[in-house]
Order: structure tokens, then C-alpha cells, then sequence
């Protein structure tokens, strides 16, 4: 019991503040605990969802894409720009998520290859990425894509939205893919300890590839939903996105150097920041709020983990 | 042991920090908000006190007889209707003042105002979100500025599927989009950007007894704003005998360019009488071009009255500068609303009046709101 508490400290505090914060909304606004409210809050956290939990495959690898977001706006760019060309809507969205995938390996060959360090390459590829967005759309939105593309960002199913259905998939998929199968074992072995995965004979620059390509799937899926949603591809789309996945993966109780991973932790973590988004909005309470908040919880967060690794140190010694 | 303790004391106290954050947030911003409210009718009235009666208070007046003109008809008194606004970003000084005023012209119209905002100016996603967290909320009404044309459609066809009307305040909501989307706006209330080129346009003419040239710097290519406000001018110029309009260079809200191109103008045209620039900041960059070049002959026009522009037209150097009350804005959307929520439409759009402030008449503009 004291093991688990132990190993699970991030996510039990996560799931109080949780609690914690539903309980002062349930308080504060009649309008929180609404099925209407929820819904919404799924919604306009699925997108965000989605890339938090590529983001903590990365991580878990250890190393950080700071292009994620870039790659959000480009894939936009490109199915908006092939939309207008006159490729199908399946056509369109495959081509993005194609693309999508093919930055992410852009960024892993890099790492890999090269071995410059991971921060200096995807903040390269995040600029150039962002540039391009600019120059195809020469600053400006392309909008208008029809009534079949828009379905995939609003579109419901069983009352549920689309965007929140693959997020909560993707979840799914992800418990068994990072702690059940032999990928997810590498991937996290891959951050824990490089040397000791490669004597054992793993290719480690295959496993770096196939995770980057991953979360560049990912991203292009964030993609897909925020145009259609919007019904505008923007090249600012996706502006800080890279960095609202890292602080909810490592928020989560993923390390941030890698070798440890909670799907979980992460989901709660979207989960709070979206109730807290929700709450001051509810409230009319200004967004400037959610930037102590979020700073806040994070660092409580890794403080205790902190705590945590450290205690488990001693114990060994 | 100790260690652990101390983790979920650590724990604890911190989440206590982070409640007291909460509620501290919401306790100290009440006040502060009550304080701005009081804090701006109590400046102008000082400035009433130190002026002459009628001044500022007259024009508002008028410009609110005519406002209530374009609404067609007065709304009931307030029943305590709720409207739920939505902003671009306080962090725009402009939408910080509207939403003061919002707030104000809600208090006096007896009615409970909600304002709600996207956390930038370029937040488009978070700004729908916080349309999607409305819709729940019972609003008799919703209120929305867009961030650009296209980013508020789904949540406009969500408040239409729950029977809230829905006015488009300022910038425009793409209405072939929202068409495509199966929505619609029950009402639109904005300004006349060709009304502010054509009235600027008019001023400077009375002023040229003899004729002569006129030149116009432009704004963004394809925004609405310039393209609207260069059109107002250039028929009003084109109109008129004796004016001649040598130059239209778009210039891009860029004061760099507007600079520039002031230069060039008048070296290529020493007679241009009278310069028409679509913005403020370009208005300001033509005069240091004039003044750099020791011409003192020209009036420049600007739009959006500034800090700024005000001062320029008050030591001579700009002519004038369009503006609007944002007092009467606020309030007539608010009147609008109500007007919706018991039961009137609109069929057309309501325009904005319009005032220009120029070197004879800013005297009566001391506590302008």
C-alpha cells in the first residue's frame, strides 16, 4: 500500500486537485457539473489530448519535440491547401497524416543521426516548418472546405464528437502499446538507459524513428481537428502547443529525462488544466489566471516527485 | 519517514496556496473592477466641471439620438435579460476599454452583462472554446467579436441549435462560411468603413477653397477596413471638380512604409494639399515625413483618434482623425440584445455614428468615451 502510494504520489495528487477543483466549481457555477458543460470540456480538450499523449511516448524516449506544434500547422496547411486543389476529403487527410508522420521522422533521423542535441534540432525543424506555413499562406488563413471536412472536427457520433471518440481511443490504445508490448518497453528502456537497450542488440535508431513518427501522426490527427473545426488552416495554428503536451506529460508524472511514463498521469493532467480553462471561463474570471495556475500545479507536481526519487535513492543506499 | 511526511505536508499546503489563489483571485478583482467603472464617469465628470456646459456630453447625446434612430425602436426597461459577451482579448487596449464599457452601459441599462474572452488576440481556437462554455449558460442573448472571419461558426450554429440569438459586434463573421455551415446572425452591429472615408474626404474638401491634389495611403491590401475606408475617399475625391487624387499607395498599417511613401508622393507631387491615411499610426508617420522634408502645408487625416492623434491635432500637425463612442456602441448592442430577447429582428445591418474630430472642434472632446 505505502509501495503504491509511493510510486503513484504525482497522479493521487493530481486526481485530489481534480476533485478538489470540481467540488469549488460545483460551488461556484450551477452551469459546471451540466452534461452540456462536460461534453464541451471533452471537446475542446480532445485535440489537446491527443498530442499530450505522443508528447509522453517522446518524452518517455527521452528527448522533447519542440516542432510538435509546427507540425500542427503545417499538416493544416497542406490538407487545406490539397482540399483546395481538389483532392478528396479521405485523400486530403490521409496526405496529412502522411506528412505528418514525416516530419516526425524528420525530427528522429536528425536525433539520432546526428546526435545534436534534441532541443537546438526540433526547435530548427519547429522554425522552418513555421516558415513555410507563412510563406504557402503568405500569413493568411486559407478557409472554407466543405461540409464533409468540417464533420471531422464537429461532426458527433452517438453524441459524442469525433475529435473526443479518437482521443479517448488513443488512450486506450495507449496503456497496452507502452506498458504490454515490446515497443513501449524500448521506447521507455530507450530514455532509462540508451547503452544498455542498444548491447541488447535493439536497433535504438529504429525505436528513436518509429516514436517521432508517432507523435508527428499525432500531430497531424490535432490537425485534421482544429482546421476542420475552425474551418481555417492558420499558419499561426498550433502557436505553444509543443509546450502545453510537455507540461501536461511532465505534469503527469512522465520524466522528464526520459526511462518513465504515465498515460494516465497525462490524461489527468489535460484533463485538470481543461476543468480549469472551463472553471474561469464559467466564471468569467480572466484567462490571465491560467498561466499562475498552470505553472503552479506543475511545479507542485514535479516537487513531489522529486521528493519521491529522491526518498527511493536513499532507500537503496 | 520524515521525508514523506513532509512531501504530503509539502502537498497540502500547497494545494491550501493554491485554493487561497483561487479565491483570492475572484475577491481582489471584484473591487478592482468596481473601481474602474466608478473610477472613469467620476474623470469625465471633472472634465465637464472645468469646461463650459454642453461640450463632450452634447455630442454624445446626439450621437445616441441618431444611434437610437438606426436601432428603430427603444427596448423595454431591463428585466434583468442576461447577455453574455464575447471579446477578442483585453490584452488589446481597445477590447479592454469595450469591456469596461460593456459592464457600465449594462449597469445603467438594468440588465446582467457577462464578458468573456480568448487569452490572445490570436487565439482563435480558445476563443470558440469559451463561445462553446457560453451556450449552456441560459444567455438571453450572445454578443460576439470574432478574432477573424471564420473561427466562431461552429459555435454561432451551436447558439442557433439552442434558440440564443446571436449579434456580430464589429469585425465580421464570414457570412458565406456560416452559410456553408448552416447558420446564421440574428443581428449586426458595426461600422461603415466607407461612412469613415467619405466624411474625412468631405472635411478636407471644404477646406480646399481652390481645389488642388489630395493623396490617400492605404492599409492592408484586401482588408475590409482599408479597402472600405480608401473607397469612401476616392469617390468623394473622384466626385468632386477641381480635385485631383495623384496618389493611392498601400502602405500596409506598416509606419515605415507609410513614411516612405508620404516622401515620395510629395517629391513626385510638391502640390498635394491633403493626405488621407487609413489608420492613425500611418497618419503619424506622414507627419514626421512633412516635417522631416519642413513642409508645413499639408493636413493629414488619420483614422481611430489615439492617444497619439489627439495630441497631433490638438499642436496643430494632424488635421483630424475619425472616431466612434465606444459608450454608445456598447449600449446600442446591449439595446439590440434586449431588443432580440424580446422578440424584434433585424433584417439589416446597424451602423455605427461617426464623428470627426478636427483642429476647430477638439475642444468639445475633452472626456471622450
Amino acid at each position: 500500500m505505502r509501495k503504491w502510494f509511493s510510486k503513484y504520489s504525482q497522479q493521487i495528487f493530481l486526481l485530489a486537485v481534480m476533485i478538489l477543483i470540481c467540488i469549488i466549481l460545483t460551488a461556484e457555477s450551477k452551469y459546471f457539473l451540466t452534461w452540456k458543460n462536460i461534453k464541451n470540456i471533452l471537446e475542446a480538450n480532445s485535440y489537446r489530448m491527443i498530442l499530450a499523449v505522443g508528447m509522453t511516448f517522446v518524452i518517455a524516449s527521452g528527448v522533447m519535440d519542440l516542432s510538435a506544434g509546427a507540425v500542427v500547422s503545417m499538416c493544416g496547411v497542406i490538407m487545406a491547401v490539397s482540399l483546395h486543389a481538389g483532392f478528396s476529403v479521405p485523400a486530403a487527410v490521409a496526405l496529412g497524416i502522411c506528412s505528418g508522420a514525416a516530419m516526425g521522422a524528420l525530427n528522429g533521423i536528425l536525433i539520432h543521426y546526428t546526435g545534436i542535441n534534441f532541443f537546438i534540432l526540433t526547435l530548427a525543424v519547429s522554425g522552418m516548418l513555421r516558415g513555410i506555413s507563412l510563406m504557402v499562406t503568405d500569413g493568411k488563413p486559407i478557409t472554407r472546405f466543405g461540409q464533409e471536412f468540417i464533420f471531422l472536427g464537429i461532426g458527433r457520433i452517438g453524441g459524442l464528437q469525433l475529435s473526443v471518440i479518437l482521443a479517448i481511443l488513443l488512450v486506450f490504445v495507449s496503456f497496452p502499446l507502452m506498458f504490454h508490448m515490446k515497443w513501449g518497453n524500448y521506447v521507455t528502456a530507450l530514455g532509462g538507459n540508451k547503452d544498455a537497450l542498444e548491447k541488447s542488440g535493439i536497433h535504438v535508431g529504429r525505436i528513436r524513428i518509429s516514436v517521432h513518427v508517432f507523435l508527428g501522426a499525432t500531430a497531424a490527427v490535432t490537425a485534421v481537428i482544429i482546421t476542420a473545426r475552425l474551418n481555417s488552416a492558420e499558419p499561426n495554428a498550433g502557436m505553444n502547443m509543443e509546450l502545453d503536451a510537455i507540461t501536461a506529460a511532465v505534469m503527469g508524472g512522465t520524466a522528464i529525462t526520459g526511462g518513465r511514463a504515465s498515460i494516465g498521469g497525462t490524461v489527468l493532467a489535460v484533463l485538470i488544466l481543461g476543468v480549469i480553462r472551463n472553471g474561469l471561463t464559467l466564471m468569467s474570471v480572466s484567462s490571465d489566471y491560467q498561466q499562475w495556475i498552470t505553472g503552479f500545479l506543475l511545479l507542485v507536481s514535479v516537487l513531489i516527485s522529486e521528493i519521491r526519487v529522491r526518498k527511493t535513492g536513499a532507500l537503496m543506499k | 519517514m520524515k521525508k514523506r511526511m513532509l512531501a504530503i505536508l509539502l502537498a497540502v499546503s500547497c494545494m491550501g496556496l493554491l485554493m487561497a489563489g483561487c479565491g483570492g483571485n475572484q475577491e481582489e478583482q471584484e473591487p478592482e473592477k468596481k473601481e474602474e467603472v466608478q473610477a472613469e464617469p467620476e474623470e469625465s465628470e471633472e472634465n465637464h466641471e472645468a469646461e463650459a456646459a454642453g461640450g463632450v456630453d452634447a455630442i454624445l447625446a446626439d450621437i445616441e439620438k441618431q444611434m437610437n434612430d438606426a436601432l428603430g425602436e427603444l427596448p423595454e426597461s431591463g428585466k434583468g435579460e442576461r447577455i453574455g459577451i464575447l471579446i477578442s482579448s483585453t490584452a488589446n487596449e481597445f477590447w479592454g476599454t469595450m469591456k469596461t464599457r460593456y459592464e457600465e452601459a449594462g449597469k445603467e441599462l438594468g440588465i446582467e452583462v457577462e464578458v468573456f474572452e480568448a487569452s490572445a488576440e490570436d487565439d482563435t481556437a480558445g476563443q470558440l472554446d469559451s463561445l462553446q462554455t457560453m451556450i449552456p449558460m441560459d444567455f438571453d442573448a450572445i454578443i460576439v467579436s470574432p478574432i477573424d472571419g471564420t473561427n466562431l461558426i461552429p459555435g454561432i450554429v451551436a447558439a442557433n441549435e439552442a434558440g440564443i440569438p446571436v449579434i456580430n459586434l464589429g469585425p465580421g463573421v464570414d457570412a458565406d462560411a456560416l452559410k456553408d455551415a448552416g447558420g446564421h446572425l440574428d443581428g449586426k452591429i458595426t461600422v461603415n468603413f466607407e461612412e469613415q472615408g467619405s466624411t474625412v474626404a468631405n472635411d478636407m474638401i471644404s477646406r480646399m477653397k481652390d481645389g488642388g491634389q489630395v493623396a490617400i495611403l492605404s492599409g492592408l491590401e484586401g482588408a475590409g477596413q482599408s479597402v472600405g475606408r480608401t473607397n469612401g475617399a476616392k469617390n468623394v475625391f473622384e466626385e468632386t471638380d477641381g480635385i485631383e487624387l495623384v496618389a493611392t499607395q498601400a502602405c500596409d498599417w506598416d509606419t515605415e512604409k507609410a513614411f516612405e511613401a508620404t516622401k515620395d508622393i510629395l517629391t513626385a507631387n510638391p502640390e498635394v494639399k491633403g493626405i488621407f491615411a487609413c489608420n492613425d499610426n500611418m497618419a503619424l508617420a506622414a507627419v514626421r515625413a512633412l516635417q522631416e522634408m519642413e513642409n508645413k502645408d499639408v493636413m493629414i487625416y488619420g483614422v481611430d483618434y489615439t492617444s497619439d492623434a489627439k495630441a497631433a491635432i490638438e499642436e496643430g500637425t494632424m488635421m483630424g482623425s475619425m472616431t466612434y463612442s465606444s459608450t454608445v456602441y456598447t449600449k446600442a448592442a446591449e439595446e439590440m440584445a434586449m431588443l432580440l430577447a424580446q422578440g424584434k429582428t433585424f433584417e439589416e445591418p446597424v451602423y455605427l455614428p461617426l464623428t470627426l474630430v478636427n483642429q476647430d472642434n477638439i475642444a468639445e472632446f475633452d472626456g471622450w468615451r
